[in-house]
């Protein structure tokens, strides 16, 4: 008798029969594994659905900052693009560019912040150059004014100060949206 | 995977019922988007108190003003300035804080003024030098609850 691989064996009858004998055959498995990709959609369009709901078309208007941790607000409005003024312990920045020191202004009782004030009429002598024509977008005089949670008001008025001696006198102070006005931050400001 | 029905094709073979969509282009399109959306994502959620500064230009809801409302807020605390007479709010005593502005009592009163002048829209806010950002931020805040909206700030001194 033959030595054969020990398990079952079907008789010979069973092993010819079309319907049982698939069930014995020894021959090679195919190489290829079908993925089962519909839990997979799935994820990736309730992913998809999340992340579109988040969406945000305005983008980011603010630089957020290490060294500026923003105070929370309930009923702020959504932020609308602008020059934004950023105080943080170190600096008082200007879209970014450094423009004094905030050491400096805490320490002086003068008023006014020259530095800020031409660099804000900068930006507004370029907004009235490039929207010479263009009677629909007058300037409004908007400017964010982000400030880390510990700034005195010494230093804010300095600055609101000189935002206002350079025509921009809409300020918007910006704070984290908080809890049942979330949502309202994130719809458009009429 | 979805199923379609077989098309007959007259030969007598039955061909299986379910037919097989490809999901490879559709998962290529939804991993493009979840990139896209994942890069362009906004995390935090700014919002923006709008205030009006002293000296600042004329805003059109300061005319609607009907009395003088003022904010007061000192190192001892909010002091509430309706139209000559003022109201005291003390800092309270926090656990992890320590002395706070008492923000419900605030809250309150100006609910109650809002109650007795509904056409109320305006409100100074005045801090001291030495109040915090955090502080200025919060008052406004409460302010804007309450439908003060034409909200001015000035300094103190």
């Amino acid at each position: 008798m033959a030595i054969v691989t020990p398990g079952k064996r079907p008789c010979a009858r069973i092993a010819k029969s079309k319907v049982f004998g698939a069930k014995f055959a020894r021959g090679k498995k195919g190489g290829y594994a079908e993925l089962m990709l519909t839990s997979l959609v799935d994820m990736f369009t309730i992913i998809v659905i999340f992340l579109i709901q988040n969406f945000s078309a305005s983008g980011d208007v603010l630089y957020m900052s290490k060294d500026i941790k923003l105070p929370y607000a309930v009923h702020g409005a959504q932020l609308e693009r602008a020059p934004v003024v950023s105080v943080s312990a170190d600096a008082v920045t200007l879209d970014g560019k450094q423009i004094a020191q905030t050491e400096d202004l805490t320490k002086s009782d003068v008023l006014n912040v020259p530095e800020l004030e031409d660099a804000l009429r900068e930006q507004k002598r370029v907004y009235d150059q490039i929207h010479a024509n263009d009677p629909e977008h007058p300037f409004r005089g908007l400017v964010n004014v982000q400030a880390d949670k510990k700034i005195a008001f010494k230093v804010i008025k300095k600055v609101m100060f000189a935002c206002n001696q350079s025509g921009f006198g809409n300020i918007t102070f910006a704070a984290l949206a908080k809890g049942a006005n979330k949502d309202a931050a994130a719809a458009p400001v009429n | 995977m979805a199923g379609a029905a077989p098309v007959e094709s007259g030969k007598g073979k039955k061909k299986a019922l379910d037919a097989s969509l490809n999901l490879v282009p559709f998962i290529d399109l939804l991993s493009c988007c979840i990139s896209f959306l994942l890069i362009t994502a906004v995390w935090t959620q700014i919002a923006g108190l709008q205030v009006a500064s002293s000296g600042g230009p004329p805003n059109e809801e300061k005319k609607q003003e009907t009395i003088d409302v003022k904010l007061l807020l000192t190192d001892k605390g909010y002091a509430l300035n309706i139209a000559g007479s003022s109201i005291d709010i003390p800092k309270v005593q926090d656990k992890e804080a320590g002395l706070t502005f008492d923000r419900k009592t605030l809250a309150d009163k100006l609910k109650t003024l809002k109650a007795t002048l509904p056409d109320q829209q305006a409100i100074t806010v005045q801090p001291e030098d030495a109040v915090a950002y955090d502080d200025l931020v919060n008052a406004v805040d409460s302010c804007l609850g309450e439908q003060l909206h034409a909200v001015t700030v000035a300094p103190l001194n």
